[in-house]
């Protein structure tokens, strides 16, 4: 796969950053960004031929295994992030009484 | 007037947020047309030809997130504790409570989904101890496999509605299942001399190695599924 559609897909990822209204839309515009990191890097070791990375001697070459593992890290800590700032969305709404950013960022107490 | 002024305002806006995307796509491209010529496959051929004989792992996957790279891992399961207990710490209630009743109603969920959950509930633990065990064998291990178990775990919850966790003793479980991480991955420091990699000698044979391999991706598994069933507990607190 081209690099060029990743950066397509990290940039559509800003796109939603910059012109979502609410909060969850912009959570997840956060999680397009990095599913296109992610698509980059398998691709940079990736090669026309390459087997998986597992040696049970089927292949002769194999695609770069590391970016692999760097991603799983990746991954990881991208469903925490999410985790956590959905949860920081649940009690700004209990604050705030919306999810719109508009709302919130009048900064007005609802009780 | 003001709403053709607001229209003009918008489209302004729009034009600048889009020429400063095409400015960033313009900077990407001309920066990766370089990055053919840094990418090296020195590291794949050593994997290639020693991966196996060094770490007994026919993954290499495996083989570098528990050997090669594992501290790296080790910050890995250390960010999902520190999230884990940012999740704990933000949705904390004034009261204080010990169990955690359920928000789940019983009488929205369907009995169908009820009756197939039952049936798929053992099926999904079964396969995420599998890829648990054998991650370094096929694809999988421990992140993966305690990422399946702790969806078993989560179907559990649709099943029996009335049923009450002790949060505090997960969360504590999963600090200790920590704990032992850090200490077989230190075992090392005796057996070889270096820190943090695989406690049988380096001259032991695949099979020999296999068994830290094991150890190591059960210890992950369960810490991530203890984990993951940690979130989804307070989420339901949360809800409720």
């Amino acid at each position: 796969m081209n690099p060029i559609l990743t950066f397509i897909v990290v940039l559509i990822g800003f796109y939603g950053l910059a012109t979502s209204k609410n909060i969850i839309k912009s959570v997840f515009c956060v999680t397009i960004i990095e599913s296109g990191i992610i698509l980059l890097f398998l691709n940079l070791g990736n090669f026309q031929g390459g087997g998986i990375p597992i040696l049970n001697g089927e292949a002769d070459a194999i695609v770069d295994p590391l970016p692999q593992a760097l991603m799983i890290t990746t991954i990881v800590i991208g469903s925490t992030v999410t985790a956590l700032s959905l949860m920081l969305c649940i009690k700004l709404f209990h604050r705030y009484g919306s999810i719109e950013w508009a709302q919130i960022l009048r900064r007005e107490d609802v009780e | 007037m003001i709403s053709v002024n607001r229209i003009l305002k918008n489209a302004l806006k729009l034009t600048v947020l889009l020429s400063a995307l095409g400015f960033l796509f313009v900077f990407f491209v001309i920066s990766m047309v370089d990055l053919s010529d840094l990418y090296s496959d020195d590291g794949m051929r050593y994997f290639f030809e020693h991966g196996y004989a060094e770490t007994g792992a026919k993954n290499l996957v495996t083989a570098i997130l528990l050997d090669y790279r594992l501290f790296d891992s080790l910050f890995e399961a250390g960010i999902l504790l520190v999230a884990v207990s940012g999740v704990i710490w933000i949705s904390k209630h004034d009261l204080e409570e010990k169990n955690v009743p359920f928000m789940i109603d019983k009488h929205k969920t369907p009995d169908l989904f009820v009756t197939f959950a039952r049936l798929v509930y053992p099926l999904l633990l079964v396969f995420g101890f599998y890829i648990i065990i054998n991650g370094h064998l096929s694809p999988g291990g421990g992140f993966q496999g305690g990422a399946l178990a702790a969806t078993a775990i989560l179907i559990l919850y649709y099943i029996d509605t009335d049923k009450e966790t002790n949060v505090n003793f997960i969360v504590t479980s999963e600090k200790l299942l920590y704990l032992a991480i850090i200490a077989v991955t230190s075992v090392s420091l005796i057996t070889r001399g270096v820190l943090f990699t695989n406690f049988m000698p380096i001259d032991a044979s695949a099979d020999w190695k296999a068994i830290y391999l094991v150890i190591l991706n059960l210890l992950i598994g369960l810490k991530v599924a203890l984990g993951l069933w940690t979130i989804f507990t307070a989420f339901l607190r949360e809800g409720r």
